[in-house]
């Protein structure tokens, strides 16, 4: 809303002249909040963001009240005389409103003999600071009066309405409107229409019709004045993709009240500025007036909730200063509400508005008196700070993506069209083509931050991220976290002379980082294994198992997947489901006593046929060596001579110990004797 | 004997001296003091001189003794010096050459303010709690008194599912999901993502943070809001704070403020705050005659970009490892 200065103060008498210039700080404190100061000439304009429960301060008067109220001031509203000639209006035009539910008020006046021109240089000045183009005079009378009382009000002209009158209905099927703008609107049935006894003219509230509108040889008019329902005139403006002065003021819901002021007072305008007469009488159509609304406030409740004791007398005083009228009780008052506060309808409306005159700033900052408790954090927001921070810990960076993704994201990443993962749940509105689909996983997102980087430059990128994801399954829509991580090129800086595979991410550093993670949750039963996924590199996949069930996946991303995002490399990539890991994490762990007796260890270099996992052979170690197997990890894997084509050595470390005594070395042998047979025997193992 | 023990003792000296490594001092040991060494032997003809010669030379071959004894072990610990010197040389580094750096993991800029704001209101005794992104329009807009025909409700601004669900546009969704499951007190703040129809540009994104919460109480006041957030914004943005309080509307609370700190010599909108309606506290089972509560919903992104000064919004979501490196 622009609002000028000089406008502002022509609506007001107030005690003290005030200064434009504090008003860019004043205003904001009374809820108008500031958008610009302009200097214009001498006068100033405002651009007054407002808020929607205040229909009123989208005109002159309903600013200019808050500003009397504020400098203890009185408002001063133009006054209105008109002269009026017969024949009566209701003899030459009628004006009947069809549906009560789109419209609870349609004032009409008729102005005949006028004569269309341009209007005076200090109302087209004063549009043009209010952002509105001079059309002619009694066009501009209808923008003016709007502007000052923030009635929207709209001006056909008589002698091109078929019948000679107007009826508010809801539009049927298959009509059509050019609106003035010169568009051809195909209107939905049900839309928020003022049509004369043949075809729509106007758009209730919105914007009129092109057939109807003043033109310099209109000689009568027809002036409309209504309180259209701002539901209707929200879905019709919407529906038609339109927004004009007009339907904002509608759609916040006005005064009916001051529908019959608005339209004497341009008729009056127009009758100065353009001649004609002003017919006797107006044609109202106003079925169920509401009665002024009453609400009752406590001063005790009103101290209560704001924390300031606001005296008695103050608090009345500031609410008569806005038009409410005070009868006040020993603990209750009623209060009753000016028909422009329509927003106002409980005590707790009331006590926003005694504070707001009283002024925030004077409001004191306390502490609550409430017994202070201790904080708390959620577990589930506890095990994900945990997670993040051994992940940080871990080296990797964290990114945030956004949670909505392209529809072919999926695809492009590797996922095949039958997959769970491509059950993404799609946004019903989408505003770009980027962003139609949640994420069912976090994957799209983080090569994506691969790609960007790589095309950049960066060629090492080591990053995770906690975030949601989204999946459409056959019990409706899952929201669940998950970490996902992505990683490539070198994790280590410094790196002159280190091989590179010591340097470079690999499978093995992912698995490190997802193996570290699951030791310092302390997460029992796990087991990652090769499982190939289609978005991986299929030798070099696996899956993560928890107690049986598969809780997330890790490998190197399929060289496809990386020719497609342009990665010029290798990269790795992994996804856990949160959830294991949050149980996990809120156990305690317990302590296990220490063994001081010495440990032995013993190195196996164990030969076996090519296709035997390391794994496989740990497994026969941890099997059929007993209890005082302590530790067992493979430190050397060889092929080449002299072991013979087709097979590899796997060298195992196993440390030994028993808790209670030192253990013999003969004792040690046996047992390693049973590890070889057991080798022997179900992997066909030799030894070196 | 004492010319021959001057003359031994200058003839050890020399030795030693010329002795280059430690086995060259044992050596010269050997020598004079091995079991067939010079001084043993010299020591080991005392009892066959006179005895009026005895004591004297006895006394002279003992102090040789112990003089030689004394220099091999010096020289000896000389050249062990000597010889670690000169191994430890060899194994000289080039400082200048780079550190060998393990990663060093960095938060994501808006992750690390969300958590800061958490541990503020944790110590504030506000509990920290998390719920849904995927909400209806029960628990974003009904419950916060927003009724169905809301310009707030337009589907221009918000992303839906379908008729009930679609993306939460607001935190404070959540309190309206918890408040019903406690009793008051009750002090609970979240932090969390939202969505809303923006069009991607320096300042928008359709994807942004919020941080939300209430309290609610048999005598929490407007003054308690104020006094809160005031403390939360000089916890967040420093000891000098000033924060500023202006009416405002929201339909979940009545009176309403905005919220702005005060930072580098200007101000910075950060959020909406209030006292929570009294029909949000009746939706939700509490009884507003009683009890009455505060709530507040700050942004974070945009308070992020002016606290770090980072110009376009996007950066947050690009993930530029040179970027986040930076915080």
């Amino acid at each position: 809303m622009r609002v000028s200065w000089s406008w502002l103060m022509e609506l007001v008498d107030l005690p003290t002249p005030q200064d434009p210039a504090e008003w860019e700080e004043r205003f904001p404190m009374l809820g108008l909040g500031v958008e610009a100061v302009e200097r214009v000439g001498d006068d100033w304009v405002f651009d007054l963001e407002t808020t929607t429960n205040r229909p009123d301060w989208l005109g002159m008067l309903g600013v200019a009240r808050e500003v009397a109220a504020a400098c203890r001031g009185r408002l001063r509203p133009p006054q209105v005389h008109l002269e009026e000639s017969d024949p009566p209006a209701a003899e030459v035009a009628w004006v009947e409103v069809a549906d009560p539910r789109l419209c609870h008020r349609y004032v009409g006046r008729v102005v005949v003999d006028v004569r269309v021109g341009p209007s005076p240089a200090w109302m087209a000045d004063r549009l043009e600071r209010c952002g509105i183009r001079s059309i002619n005079n009694v066009v501009d009378v209808t923008n003016y009066v709007m502007l000052e009382t923030g009635q929207p009000l709209h001006a056909f002209d008589l002698d091109r309405l078929v019948g000679g009158g107007v009826v508010v209905r809801a539009a049927r099927p298959g009509e059509v409107l050019v609106t003035l703008d010169g568009q051809e609107r195909r209107l939905h049935p049900g839309a928020l229409v003022i049509a004369d006894r043949e075809r729509v003219v106007a758009l209730g509230g919105i914007m009129g019709g092109l057939d109807t509108e003043i033109r310099p040889e209109t000689r009568r008019v027809l002036l409309e004045s209504a309180w259209f329902h701002p539901v209707a005139v929200r879905r019709t403006a919407r529906a038609l993709g339109m927004r004009t002065e007009g339907s904002t003021r509608h759609e916040r819901g006005g005064d009916p009240e001051r529908a019959r002021f608005a339209a004497a007072r341009a008729a009056q305008l127009i009758q100065e500025l353009a001649g004609g007469r002003v017919l006797r009488g107006e044609l109202d159509v106003y079925p169920e007036p509401q009665p002024p609304r009453r609400v009752s406030l406590r001063p005790a409740r009103l101290r209560r909730v704001l924390g300031v004791e606001v005296p008695d007398d103050e608090a009345a005083d500031i609410l008569q200063r806005l038009e409410f009228q005070v009868e006040r009780g020993p603990e209750r008052w009623v209060v009753t509400v000016p028909s422009h506060r329509r927003d106002v309808e409980r005590e707790e409306d009331l006590i926003e508005e005694v504070a707001r005159i009283y002024g925030y700033d004077r409001v004191p900052e306390t502490l609550p008196v409430e017994v202070m408790g201790v904080g708390a954090v959620a577990p589930e927001v506890d095990a994900e700070r945990r997670i993040r921070q051994l992940l940080l810990r871990a080296g990797l960076t964290e990114v945030l993506t956004l949670s909505l993704v392209r529809a072919d994201d999926l695809e492009r990443v590797g996922i095949p069209p039958d997959h769970p993962l491509r059950r993404a749940i799609p946004l019903r509105n989408p505003l770009t083509q980027e962003h139609t689909h949640l994420r069912t996983t976090l994957l799209p997102s983080l090569v994506e931050v691969l790609r960007t980087n790589r095309a950049r430059g960066n060629g090492d990128v080591h990053v995770f991220e906690v975030g949601r994801v989204f999946q459409a399954s056959e019990a409706g829509w899952e929201e669940r976290k998950a970490v996902g991580i992505a990683q490539m090129g070198r994790s280590l800086r410094g790196t002159w002379n280190l091989p590179q595979e010591a340097v470079q991410a690999s499978f093995h550093s992912l698995k490190g980082v997802v193996e570290g993670l699951l030791e310092a949750l302390h997460l029992q039963g796990w087991e990652i294994r090769a499982e190939p996924l289609p978005w991986l590199h299929p030798y070099r996949a696996a899956g993560l198992w928890v107690d049986g069930r598969r809780v997330g996946w890790l490998g190197e991303l399929h060289p496809e997947v990386c020719e497609r995002y342009d990665l010029r490399g290798r990269a790795y990539v992994a996804e856990l489901e949160l959830a294991p890991l949050v149980e996990a994490a809120r156990a305690i762990p317990q302590y296990r006593p220490l063994a001081y007796t010495p440990a032995v260890e013993r190195d196996l270099a164990v030969v076996v046929d090519s296709s035997v996992l390391a794994g496989e052979v740990v497994r026969v170690v941890r099997e059929v060596a007993g209890g005082l197997l302590e530790a067992c990890e493979p430190f050397d894997v060889y092929a080449g001579p002299p072991i013979p084509p087709g097979r590899k050595s796997v060298a195992v470390r196993m440390r030994f110990r028993d808790p209670a005594r030192t253990l013999q070395s003969e004792e040690v042998d046996r047992l390693l004797d049973r590890v070889r047979a057991a080798l022997q025997d179900r992997l066909a193992a030799s030894f070196r | 004997m004492q010319e021959r023990v001057n003359a031994l003792r200058q003839r050890a000296a020399q030795e030693l001296e010329s002795a280059s490594t430690t086995e060259e001092v044992e050596a010269v040991r050997r020598k004079y003091l091995g079991r067939k060494g010079e001084l043993t032997q010299l020591l080991r003809s005392l009892p066959q001189l006179p005895p009026q010669e005895r004591v004297a030379a006895g006394a002279a071959l003992n102090e040789l003794k112990e003089w030689l004894e004394q220099r091999l072990r010096e020289r000896a610990e000389q050249l062990r010096a000597r010889e670690r010197d000169r191994r430890l040389r060899a194994e000289a580094v080039d400082v200048t050459l780079p550190g060998r750096r393990p990663p060093v993991g960095r938060e994501h800029v808006l992750g690390r303010m969300m958590e800061e704001i958490r541990d503020i209101f944790r110590s504030m005794g506000f509990e920290v709690v998390e719920g849904p992104e995927l909400e209806t329009e029960e628990f974003n807009f009904r419950r916060l008194n927003i009724p169905d025909d809301h310009p707030a409700r337009d589907a221009q601004d918000s992303f839906y599912l379908d008729d009930e669900h679609l993306l939460r546009t607001q935190c404070t969704a959540v309190d309206v999901r918890v408040m019903p499951r406690r009793t008051p007190p009750i002090r609970v703040v979240t932090v969390g993502r939202c969505y809303r129809r923006d069009v991607v540009d320096s300042t928008h994104m359709p994807v942004f943070h919020q941080v939300d919460g209430f309290m609610v109480g048999e005598g929490v006041r407007f003054s308690d809001l104020k006094g809160v957030l005031a403390e939360f914004a000089r916890q967040l943005w420093g000891p000098e704070t000033r924060v500023r309080f202006q009416p405002s509307y929201f339909p979940f609370t009545e009176p309403s403020a905005e919220i702005a700190v005060s930072f580098r010599g200007r101000w910075l909108e950060i959020g909406g705050c209030g006292m929570f309606h009294p029909r949000v506290l009746e939706m939700a089972g509490i009884d507003p005659e009683r009890y009455t509560a505060f709530a507040f919903g700050c942004g974070v992104d945009r308070p992020a970009m002016v606290r770090y000064g980072i110009d376009d919004i996007r950066l947050f979501w690009e993930n530029d490892v040179r970027f986040l490196a930076q915080f």
